[in-house]
């Protein structure tokens, strides 16, 4: 690898200096806030290993969670969607691994709840805000976690239930791939370039489970080879898109690394962590190159650099553990 | 009114991302018409400066879609068509070269 670890440390105690320093601006502890910024930065806190100092943001979390187990764009919102009550969900369901508060437990189980009762007949779910492939992933990738580390958490006849959903929520992904690798949505998403990098990630867990039913591997394997051949020369993706450049990049050490295939993948990772490495701000990242520092963007820089720290290890099953997919 | 731009800085089919009153406006020229909105997409207030200008069908309007997670809107009256919020239009007053918007 060619990019040194000596290189990339002091730069994640730098970002993650400078999100402490803003907690005002993402802490639910400090007031009303918008809990995909929260999601993101409680993320950050599982990947740096200090969520069992801040017990107190996980468990404000907890306090503005609906009846309904979902929660809104914002946390003074009174109505649940599903792509946010998804990244919430998977917050604290990792959270707990350290934290085990039973009251963090019982909010990881009206999760659950609220993705039985809101799954369609087709096994999607709906969010006005986001693609439906979109939305079908984050709640299929909190029941891969689920699966994974909390087969406890719920009652067995309830674990049956959230297989049987897992299952027809992966069948609708993986039925909408494109011959080309690729998942589009005309209405969200023409290039394709996001949805497919959530959807690999999503997808590569059900190879453990599913075996060759659906040939994940192969859908995977295709997915990761579109994202390889739409990634510009300058090592980003989607027109400098810094979001979606940082997906593709920690997406794809993810699936490479269970696929076996990180020879093929390493320096498009490294090509991608290059340009993003590049342009940083001073402090944190932009939304596009030039632009001013970005929160959830920052968060996403630091959530990339920290994956591909665990990246460059020569354990696989620490990477798999970082997306939550083992204890 | 406060002026916005020279009605020449943006060449047709270009856009100009101005500040105004500390509020950052994307305004674009499409079909010999300019239009104003505010930049930050409501969704996750992505950049709709660098959005992509998509054109309906039979001259039914243009749009411009953010370039972060897709959200579509009628460049002219914000529309998100069935999308939980629509972006904020400013109208655009064109006085010989100069443009003026209201905020």
């Amino acid at each position: 690898m060619s990019i040194r670890m000596e290189q990339i440390q002091p730069i994640i105690d730098h970002e993650y200096a400078y999100l402490m320093a803003e907690r005002p601006h993402w802490s639910l502890t400090k007031g009303d806030q918008d809990l995909e910024l929260v999601a993101h930065a409680l993320r950050v806190l599982l990947h740096m290993k200090t969520a069992p100092q801040h017990p107190d943001e996980y468990l404000a979390l907890v306090d503005c969670q609906h009846a309904d187990g979902g929660w809104g764009k914002m946390s003074s919102e009174k109505t649940s969607a599903a792509w946010v009550t998804a990244f919430c969900a998977l917050m604290l369901i990792r959270g707990n691994l350290s934290l085990k508060n039973p009251r963090i437990a019982e909010s990881v189980r009206k999760c659950v709840r609220y993705f039985l009762d809101t799954q369609k007949e087709d096994g999607k779910w709906s969010d006005p805000s986001w693609a439906d492939l979109d939305a079908v992933s984050h709640p299929v990738s909190f029941f891969d976690v689920l699966m994974a580390v909390g087969p406890n958490l719920v009652d067995a006849p309830t674990m049956v239930r959230v297989r049987d959903s897992w299952r027809k929520g992966m069948k609708f992904m993986l039925e909408r791939q494109d011959a080309d690798g690729g998942w589009y949505d005309p209405e969200f998403h023409p290039t394709g370039v996001e949805i497919t990098a959530h959807l690999i990630q999503d997808s590569i867990v059900a190879d453990l489970v599913l075996g060759d039913e659906h040939q994940v591997r192969n859908c995977c394997q295709k997915g990761v080879m579109k994202l390889l051949s739409v990634q510009a020369a300058d090592g980003s993706w989607d027109g400098e898109n810094v979001d979606h450049t940082m997906d593709c990049t920690r997406s794809i050490m993810l699936v490479c690394s269970i696929l076996g295939t990180r020879a093929q993948c390493d320096r498009t990772i490294e090509r991608g962590l290059e340009w993003i490495l590049k342009h940083k701000c001073e402090k944190g990242w932009p939304d596009f190159p030039g632009m001013e520092t970005n929160l959830e963007r920052t968060c996403d820089g630091l959530d990339t650099l920290l994956k591909y720290k665990t990246y460059s290890q020569p354990v696989t099953t620490a990477l798999v553990k970082l997306w939550g997919y083992a204890a | 009114m406060i002026f916005l731009a020279k009605a020449s800085e943006i060449p047709e089919g270009e856009r100009k991302l101005v500040k105004v009153n500390g509020v950052d406006v994307a305004v674009f020229r499409q079909g010999g018409r300019f239009y104003a909105l505010n930049n930050a997409c409501p969704h996750r207030q992505g950049p709709l400066s660098r959005g992509t200008v998509e054109a309906a069908a039979e001259g039914a309007g243009c749009f411009v879609r953010c370039p972060m997670h897709g959200w579509r809107f009628d460049l002219a009256t914000g529309d998100s068509n069935g999308r939980p919020a629509n972006a904020t239009v400013y109208a655009v007053d064109q006085r010989g070269e100069e443009l003026y918007i209201e905020i």
